[in-house]
């Protein structure tokens, strides 16, 4: 018993040495999502152009579709939003979740959803429309949930309302048919 | 050319080092003396060749030679000359060349002063620190070359230095932790050598305890200096992060600190060797995973240098050789070895195990925070992050049992401790403490109870009882004035030392609970009152330095109408770099720092501004200080430079 307990030590490291190494093989910066094949968090939203219409999880069941998170302040959103349209117009349902940059009530000026409203109006004018409909998320409630950690995100949200997949970063025709039409069309099929 | 010949350098760096690693261990198994004695020279070329080829990048850094692929990455002709020669250790590949130089500077000092040990002994050590030194050297010349060309093609200017290393502190900061982490491989290379040899005793053990000293107290001065230096320069006023590389230089310090103490167990008792040779063995090891995590890219962090899974590769497998060799050997030796000495329950080799123990534990804490992201994510459960309030907490509670036991520690006699004799100048400090840390606590604006009052409470006991303990030893050489010059280097030296840590608990205690942070908005001519203090802006105009721009704002700091200070805080951009730095104006006394950071420029030709008002922040540094200098003088004690003659003779 005394004898082994000297090599304590040296199975410890081997341990280590085995982590370390397999560590080596992979991305220290790719973050697994914790919200994959969970239901959707619960929410009360209100639309972004029609205050008064609240968005639920229950409103959004039925059709799988993308869960764009975005923001006009955003250049690599606005970047995408015309293939998200072209996407769109393929029959591609993609709802936007309206992420709002964080106000400091000592520096900025109070949040206006006039001039919010007329941003987005104007922005989707010029660059496309791919949005059914945008969720102003202004307590960013719902993005915290989903563990979004900046703009653009998108997950694909099936027709239960389970989240079966979270991509960070823009979508371009690449992501798109390498990475997410896959997913896509495996979680469309009835 | 120089640049040839610096590589040239390395090389025969190299070659020294590999007979240094083979000549004298093989010496030392066919008892050939002579080829014992090659080591010395070897040692000492070796250290001379590294010191040439890092003479030779220095100087393609100072001629701006922008063939060479790391200076034209890492410097620029506009950069300060000062900065050139410290660009010289900020990359990747020149931080290799420097922890190289220091590890043949290290081997090159044993060489140099050990002459009072046996030759047999000698030639082991020093073989096997050559063999760690091929080790780097080959990675280095093949795995990072600093003076890899770039020809034909190459460009006309430098992209810079990273701004960040572009500091008074980061001069410094590099080369003190490189010669701590380095350093702990002389006790390595001294407890394998005794793993070999099979001989551990209170010689042993004296021999080890400088090397060790000297190390931790390298350690401790770049880990300071890296937490002013990170203070001073990102902007927000924090000095510590619990960063994965941050921690990587923490986890040798703890096991280093629990070195030097079981060492003294060791010296002076005869017992906790396996114990002892294993921290010996772990506090390099521990380097040697730190040098792997920032090297690697196995984690994020601000410090890690660019990643490359070849050198990650490489770094392993050495990793496996160096510490899975020296862990295989421990434990197949170890179990020969024997304690001779017996001791009771409550006596100080109890404390010092005890001391040990958190030691460990809270190494042990740093280390799986630190991973356990890594093992989770490997594991294939998803990936985590483990933050400051884990680390905070946790090292909360290690704190209060570590501090207690160390107010006691100095004050218990080895072997056994009648618990009597001991009540009433422990009650005496107990006292002395409460009193002087309320006292503290009522001198403060808002009296603010728990943190700050347990950590003053914990210094004052930790430091009245270290002072009144030398007092008491003193007074046994007769008289206080007879006994100054009497007691030891070395009982000074550990003083001092517990008086630092002192120093440093009430200073991270006081900082936590009392900072105030105020983010304002600024027009010049505004005054905004924090902690008392009015901070009026003056005036904020254009910067133009050698290799940056960007803005400069004065500020007028008085307290009750009478003028404190005035600050200068900046906001740099480098041109080459395109990166934004904050250059903190810091105003520091011993009680508080008045810290100001200069933000974003907001509409209304205003600025926003970080003004923080940070009560003992200094003495956190003060007491990494006290805690350097108590290793200082331990170095003095007289002990370890007696000759140890008759020893020698006994074992020739």
């Amino acid at each position: 018993m005394r004898k082994i307990i000297f090599y304590a030590p040296l199975a410890l490291f081997l341990a280590l040495a085995l982590f370390l190494l397999s560590g080596l093989f992979s991305d220290p910066r790719e973050r697994a999502s914790a919200i994959i094949d969970k239901p959707l968090p619960n929410f009360a939203l209100a639309d972004l152009m029609q205050p008064d219409k609240i968005w639920t999880p229950e409103a959004l069941t039925g059709e799988t579709f993308l869960l764009n998170v975005w923001g006009v302040w955003c250049p690599t959103c606005n970047a995408e939003l015309g293939y998200l349209t072209e996407l769109r117009q393929q029959g591609v349902n993609i709802v936007g979740l309206y992420y709002e940059l964080p106000r400091d009530p000592a520096f900025d000026a109070p949040f206006d959803l006039a001039v919010l409203q007329q941003d987005v109006a104007l922005k989707l004018q010029q660059q496309g429309n791919p949005y059914q409909f945008n969720m102003l998320d202004l307590e960013r409630s719902l993005s915290l949930d989903l563990g979004v950690s900046g703009a653009p995100e998108t997950f694909i949200v099936d027709a239960n309302g389970i989240v079966r997949a979270h991509h960070i970063g823009d979508i371009n025709p690449q992501v798109w048919r390498t990475k997410l039409a896959p997913l896509y069309q495996q979680w469309s099929q009835p | 050319m120089i640049a040839e010949a610096g590589q040239l350098a390395l090389t025969f760096a190299f070659a020294l080092a590999l007979l240094l690693a083979l000549v004298p261990l093989y010496g030392s198994f066919v008892a050939n003396q002579r080829m014992l004695l090659l080591a010395k020279p070897l040692a000492l070329g070796q250290f001379i060749f590294c010191l040439l080829a890092m003479l030779a990048l220095i100087y393609a850094f100072r001629t701006n030679d922008f063939t060479v692929i790391n200076v034209a990455q890492n410097s620029s002709s506009s950069l300060p000359w000062y900065y050139q020669i410290t660009a010289s250790f900020g990359s990747h590949e020149g931080s290799m060349l420097l922890w190289v130089l220091m590890l043949a500077g290290w081997t090159a000092l044993v060489a140099q002063y050990s002459k009072a040990l046996p030759l047999l002994l000698q030639g082991r050590i020093l073989g096997i620190l050559g063999l760690i030194c091929v080790g780097f050297i080959a990675f280095s010349l093949f795995m990072s070359n600093p003076f890899a060309r770039s020809l034909p093609f190459f460009p006309v200017e430098g992209r810079d230095l990273n701004p960040l290393l572009q500091d008074f502190g980061m001069i410094l900061h590099p080369p003190l932790l490189y010669m701590g982490y380095v350093g702990f491989a002389v006790a390595f290379a001294f407890a394998l050598a005794a793993l070999m040899g099979g001989r551990f005793d209170s010689v042993w053990a004296r021999w080890v305890r400088p090397w060790a000293l000297a190390a931790w107290l390298f350690l401790t001065l770049g880990i300071m200096l890296g937490s002013w230096w990170a203070y001073n320069e990102l902007g927000w006023g924090g000095w510590w992060f619990w960063d994965p590389v941050e921690n990587a230089s923490f986890m040798p310090w703890l096991a280093g600190t629990a070195l030097i103490h079981s060492l003294a167990v060791t010296e002076k008792r005869g017992t906790f060797k396996s114990w002892t040779v294993l921290l010996a063995l772990a506090a390099f090891a521990l380097s040697l995973v730190g040098a792997f995590l920032v090297r690697s890219g196995v984690l994020v962090s601000v410090h890690s240098f660019a990643t490359d899974p070849g050198r990650g590769m490489y770094l392993l497998v050495f990793l496996l050789l160096v510490v899975g060799g020296s862990l295989l050997l421990y434990g197949s030796r170890m179990n020969s070895v024997r304690s001779q000495a017996r001791y009771q329950l409550f006596s100080r080799e109890m404390l010092l195990w005890g001391n040990n123990i958190f030691l460990l534990t809270a190494c042990l804490i740093v280390f799986l925070g630190t991973l356990f992201p890594l093992f989770h994510k490997e594991l294939g459960l998803g990936s985590i992050s483990i933050g400051e309030p884990f680390f905070n907490q946790m090292f909360y509670y290690l704190t209060i049992p570590f501090a207690l036991m160390l107010g006691l520690g100095p004050w218990v006699r080895w072997k056994q401790q009648q618990l009597m004799p001991l009540i009433k100048p422990m009650a005496m400090v107990l006292i002395a403490a409460l009193m002087l840390a309320l006292g503290t606590l009522a001198l403060m604006q808002s009296v603010q109870a728990n943190l700050a009052l347990l950590g003053l409470l914990l210094g004052a006991w930790v430091g009245v009882s270290a002072l009144a303990e030398v007092m008491l030893r003193l007074k046994q050489f007769g008289s206080v004035t007879n006994g100054i010059s009497k007691l030891n280097a070395s009982h000074y030296g550990m003083t001092l030392a517990h008086i630092g840590f002192a120093v440093l608990v009430i200073g991270v205690a006081m900082t936590k609970t009392y900072t105030v942070e105020r983010d304002v908005r600024m027009q010049e001519g505004d005054t905004a009152v924090v902690a008392g203090y009015e901070f009026t802006l003056q005036d904020v105009y254009e910067l133009n330095g050698p290799n940056y721009g960007g803005q400069a704002a004065e500020l007028d700091v008085s307290k009750a109408g009478n003028y404190v200070t005035h600050l200068h805080a900046e906001k740099r951009f480098y041109r080459i770099q395109k990166t934004i730095m904050t250059e903190s104006a810091v105003h520091a006394r011993l009680s508080r720092d008045l810290y100001v950071s200069l933000g974003e420029e907001l509409p209304g030709n205003a600025w926003a501004m970080r003004i923080q008002v940070k009560p003992f922040v200094r003495w956190i540094w003060l007491g990494g200080l006290l805690m350097a200098l108590g290793a200082l003088l331990a170095l003095c004690d007289k002990r370890y430079r007696r000759k140890l003659t008759g020893y020698n003779q006994a074992n020739a």
